[in-house]
């Protein structure tokens, strides 16, 4: 009965650099590729709305930099490859390895059907880390990734009175962004550290065996700092408003300040979005230099089942660069492997892949994660959809809940919509403070499907499918 | 907190609690609205505190409205059409986070 349900070799889900590259290289090697993304549109996250630029609004190219526009060639050419794209699906479920096939859970305008392909690739990009401080409920405060979100897809520019706060690499190309649409922020604040010895060091290897990248970093720091308004050294950030965001607070050189401002921006950097590897069962680590959940990988994007790969940041923070290498490698892997069902010698990793890991060490080195956004005070909310407190999760903890999924059933934290992804490190992090071990001892919120929202008739809808009641056809490269 | 716009592109005209506004085609209902100059999307189920948009990629679900023969949807991930009637959901979300219990029982 299943075999009647739409098929295909590869089903790639995620339709940014990684999965665009993967997916060409498997279909221009005559594999039949489905790729499926939630956007409406290709690019990922670092090449969003890049054909509607190019279309509508040509004058917007340069000051979203080069390396934007070069996401026009990797659409192009994804376009031409003979994959089937799906915009606007979103994944909720790959089945397990306890059933006899691998399946995926598709939701498209409300409805469910379902995918069978031979083997899945995972490029499902990263996410912002979570930032808990008082008042980042509010509207008017949110991520930098999210203003710059709206400005590539929709040309929104934020008022002159914008405050940046936070560290990381996207803060800085934002901002110079920004600049270049002729929008100066009100203020950035800067909550890293002072550049150590060891950053130095690693910057200059960096420097040596990445130049272009370097200078190009380099630009968006001089880029940010020069007649803005940089404030380094922050703590103790907060928003403050009733119904609205109306002024921002913070301490530098032990003196507290405040600025008002009808829109706050924060980024602490990026971390991979696990959400549907964790739901595969496939198993993670916890990487304490990039403070975040990994994939436990095998040679170019191997996991631990054998009919699913991860490529590009889902895999671990490495940057689109990274991710379009990869992308080559995994195919690779992925077209061999369905040919003789052996998983192949591993190609071995370019020199150019390798520079661009050195590059990555000195990134993670210069943006360590805000400590403020790490240890939140007891009266912080750590849950954005429960409302669940840093103090309530301390509580918890010192009375002998030893995890993140007991800890639900004390303080439904992480049970809300969002399903823990803007408070499932946070948490972690937290318990694992109060107990005295590691993050990777205290583990991670169990994830399981639907790992999106899903409503009980959409499931009732997904019982006739697979019954055989109602069949749903994919329809190739539309969109 | 976001300039507005002049001069869309290819406008489409839609309704957000019986307002009736302008975007620019393939805007999602997220950044419409926010063009548009509404700032609170909807409130917490739990306090009732005022919420708007915080990621824009899908991942936070504060941007959930009630879009009339769709039912609730992420405004992040939704395209804005012409004529459509957006409302604010509250009680709503109640109803959906049950379903999702309901499924994610063990
Ligand atoms: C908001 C944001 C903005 C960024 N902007 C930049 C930038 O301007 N420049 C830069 O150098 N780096 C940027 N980054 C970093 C980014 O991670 C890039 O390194 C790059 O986009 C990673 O490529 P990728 O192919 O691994 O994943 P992504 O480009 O993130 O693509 C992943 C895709 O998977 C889709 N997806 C995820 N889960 C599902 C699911 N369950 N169902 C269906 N589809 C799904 C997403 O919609 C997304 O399109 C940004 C990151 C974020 C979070
Ligand atoms: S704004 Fe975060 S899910 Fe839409």
């Amino acid at each position: 009965m299943t075999t009647q349900l739409p098929l295909c070799d590869v089903a790639v889900i995620g339709a940014g650099p990684a999965g665009l590259t993967a997916a060409c290289e498997l279909a221009e090697s005559g594999r039949d590729v489905v790729v499926l993304d939630e956007q409406g549109a290709p690019g990922g996250q670092i090449y969003k709305g890049v054909e509607k630029v190019f279309a509508d609004r040509p004058q917007d190219i340069r000051p979203l930099g080069r390396e934007y526009a070069e996401g026009k060639t990797l659409t192009r050419r994804f376009r031409q490859s003979g994959a089937r794209y799906q915009p606007g699906v979103s994944v909720w479920q790959i089945t397990s390895d306890q059933e006899p096939d691998l399946a995926l859970g598709l939701i498209e305008n409300g409805s469910a059907r379902m995918l069978h392909p031979k083997h899945v690739i995972l490029a499902t990009g990263a996410m912002e880390r979570p930032t808990p401080f008082e008042g980042w409920t509010l509207p008017g405060v949110m991520t930098v990734g999210a203003a710059q979100t709206l400005l590539k897809s929709s040309r929104l520019l934020p008022e002159d009175d914008v405050v940046l706060a936070g560290t990381g690499p996207l803060l800085y190309l934002y901002v110079m962004q920004l600049k270049k649409f002729g929008i100066r922020p009100q203020a950035i604040l800067d909550t890293g550290p002072p550049l150590s010895l060891r950053t130095s060091l690693l910057g200059l290897r960096a420097l040596i065996t990445c130049p272009q990248a370097m200078f190009q970093g380099m630009r968006w720091l001089w880029g940010a700092g020069v007649k803005t308004n940089m404030t380094r050294g922050v703590d103790s950030l907060k928003a403050q408003g009733g119904d609205h965001l109306s002024s921002v607070s913070y301490e530098a050189r032990g003196r507290r300040h405040e600025l008002s401002t009808s829109l706050l921006l924060v980024h602490d950097g990026v971390i991979p979005n696990t959400w549907l590897s964790m739901s595969a069962g496939i198993k993670h680590h916890f990487n304490e230099t990039q403070n975040c959940w990994v994939p436990e990988i095998q040679g170019a994007g191997l996991t631990s089942r054998d009919c699913i790969s991860i490529v590009g940041d889902a895999a671990g923070i490495g940057g689109a660069e990274v991710a379009m290498l990869q992308g080559e490698r995994v195919a690779r892997e992925v077209d061999a492997y369905l040919e003789d069902h052996q998983h192949p010698q591993t190609s071995i990793e370019s020199g150019v892949l390798r520079r661009q890991r050195w590059m990555r060490s000195f990134i993670d080195e210069a943006f360590p994660s805000t400590a403020q956004f790490q240890s939140p005070e007891n009266d912080i909310v750590v849950c954005r959809c429960e409302e669940v407190t840093a103090g309530e999760i301390r509580q918890v903890t010192e009375r002998g809940c030893m995890g993140p999924n007991q800890g639900k059933a004390f303080t439904r934290c992480g049970m809300g919509p969002c399903m823990g992804r803007k408070c499932g490190l946070t948490v972690s992090r937290l318990m694992a403070q109060v107990r005295g071990v590691s993050v990777q001892e205290v583990g991670h919120y169990r994830i399981r499907s639907p790992i999106r929202p899903i409503t009980v008739g959409q499931l009732a809808d997904m019982e006739s499918i697979l019954k055989g009641d109602n069949q749903s056809v994919l329809s190739a490269n539309s969109s | 907190m976001f300039r507005l716009r002049t001069n869309l592109t290819d406008p489409v005209t839609f309704s957000f609690e019986g307002r009736r506004l302008t975007a620019s085609r393939g805007d999602t209902l997220a950044a419409a609205l926010l063009a548009s100059g509404v700032f609170i999307f909807r409130n917490s189920p739990v306090s009732s505190a005022p919420r708007a948009p915080f990621c824009m990629i899908g991942n936070c679900y504060e941007c959930f409205v009630q879009v009339e023969a769709m039912g609730v949807v992420q405004a992040c991930l939704t395209e804005v059409t012409e004529g459509m009637q957006i409302t604010k959901v509250s009680n709503q979300i109640d109803e959906l986070g049950m379903d999702i219990k309901e499924v994610s029982k063990e």
